[in-house]
């Protein structure tokens, strides 16, 4: 008896999650599911990439791009709603139409415009030199063919490491990237050079420094989907009054103590 | 250390996304076992194109790795249907443990003696009847070690999840590892905490076990 009663409630609990598997798309309230509700603007970053978009300690996520995205939506009158998905998956997300904007620190590349659209850049930083103290390498004149250099997978720091190097090793985070510089497993790293300065100034990795000047300057930019003109247009004009009105500047020195808009 | 202060901190949120991680389970888990019941029946049905059937799925499923499985489903599929992150990644992780749950109903199936559906038969009942009546039940009592088994694998394989961004066990540990860059810290919390969900489970099907070994005499 007592096997058939098992065998019974199995089936049923089966049949339940069967239909709930069939209506659960729809009553969803994630954002990511794609579900479109017109007031809000939904944009999407890696959430992994402080001081420009992190979880603090409270598990929100948080830092310069989201509260730039928070007041962009507020002069829109829409309401904010921040996502994350893997970097590498971000475009892919976007032309799935799972959120409307990509507000994550991209840069604004030929590349990459062939597949989304750029709205005007919102900050513009550059790629910087990090290396191992014990490495001796002291500019990039220091690079050779062999030097093991850390990179984010499909950044622009990427392309230009390989100009150095013929030993690139991909990451998909740049806390991994490094983590492993600070481990000694790397000679070099290039990255932004705040998020790498953040690293080295507040989260106690020990032995990297920051070697010479920024090896390019790249402009940052919210990639919309090439169809989405309208909304694009509408970003721009909220941009340019958040510079306008103090907004922008306010959170710029929140983070960085300096306006990193030009 | 941070660690116990940690724990502390930001036990909060590892409980929640633990219960992501036990609702993603349980989700993909039954999924897996409805789907893995079915194959079972096709591959062991004396049609030959049911069987052809089952081993199509069962060697597909088993010669791709399920993170590749999981990005078709959420990205490739979302371009005609949109399941959204937890019900894809609970289609995809049922799809792929019910390939393994097939093979381990069919052994089971198969274990119990030839002459139980014989008798069963010949005692008037239909062939679903006696399968149901007869066959499955004392076929489920032998599979259950193997699926015990076969559950901690899916709910480590969860952690997957975490490359579509879903808001689990893992996930939380990456993100949190990633803002304060101490990662050994917050992988150790996210370890425990599947520790924790599998020692549970564990402790549960022994106790199922021995309650249904009681039953027979």
């Amino acid at each position: 008896m007592i096997r058939k009663t098992l065998l019974h409630a199995i089936l049923v609990a089966m049949l339940v999650f069967a239909v709930a598997g069939c209506g659960g798309s729809k009553e969803s309230e994630n954002p990511t599911t794609g579900e479109q509700v017109k007031e809000t603007f939904s944009w999407s970053c890696s959430g992994q990439y402080r001081p420009f978009n992190y979880y603090d300690e409270g598990n929100n996520l948080t830092g310069f791009d989201v509260e730039i995205g928070k007041a962009l939506a507020e002069k829109m009158g829409l309401e904010p709603t921040p996502v994350t998905a893997p970097w590498d998956s971000l475009i892919n997300g976007l032309q799935a139409k799972r959120y409307d904007a990509i507000l994550g620190s991209m840069t604004i590349t030929e590349d990459r415009k062939q597949q989304v659209d750029f709205s005007d850049p919102y900050y513009v930083s550059g790629g910087q030199l990090f290396v191992y103290k014990e490495s001796g390498i002291k500019s990039v004149a220091d690079l050779k063919k062999d030097t093991k250099i850390g990179v984010l997978t499909t950044s622009t720091y990427d392309e230009e490491a390989r100009k150095y190097s013929q030993n690139i090793i991909n990451y998909s985070s740049d806390e991994t990237a490094l983590r492993d510089l600070d481990a000694g497993r790397l000679q070099a790293v290039i990255t932004d050079r705040f998020v790498g300065k953040l690293a080295i100034d507040e989260t106690g990795l020990k032995n990297i420094e920051m070697v010479g000047d920024l090896l390019f300057v790249e402009e940052i930019g919210i990639a919309f989907r090439q169809e989405d003109d309208t909304l694009r247009e509408k970003v721009n004009n909220a941009l340019k009054e958040i510079k306008q009105d103090g907004t922008y500047l306010e959170i710029s020195k929140k983070y960085f103590d300096q306006d990193i808009s030009k | 250390m941070h660690f116990l202060s940690d724990l502390i901190t930001y036990g909060p949120f590892f409980f929640k996304a633990m219960q992501v991680t036990v609702l993603l389970t349980a989700a993909s888990i039954t999924i897996g076992m409805a789907i893995g019941l079915l194959f079972a029946l096709l591959k062991i049905s004396k049609r030959k194109l049911f069987n052809r059937i089952a081993d199509i799925y069962i060697g597909l499923i088993r010669g791709t790795p399920l993170i590749v499985q999981l990005f078709f489903v959420y990205f490739g599929l979302a371009e005609i249907v949109d399941f959204g992150q937890f019900w894809s990644a609970s289609i995809a992780l049922a799809v792929h443990s019910g390939a393994y749950i097939a093979e381990i109903f069919r052994a089971g199936i198969q274990s119990i003696d030839r002459g139980q559906m014989e008798a069963a038969r010949s005692l008037g009942m239909s062939y679903p009847l006696a399968m149901r009546r007869i066959i499955l039940p004392q076929a489920f009592k032998r599979v259950i070690p193997p699926l015990g088994n076969q559950f901690i694998i899916g709910l480590k394989d969860s952690s997957l999840a975490a490359f579509i961004a879903m808001d689990e066990l893992f996930h939380l540990a990456q993100r949190f590892a990633a803002s304060t860059f101490r990662s050994m810290e917050f992988y150790a919390m996210g370890g425990l905490y599947y520790l924790f969900l599998i020692t549970i489970f564990t402790l549960a099907v022994n106790a199922l076990e021995r309650r249904l070994k009681v039953d027979e005499i």
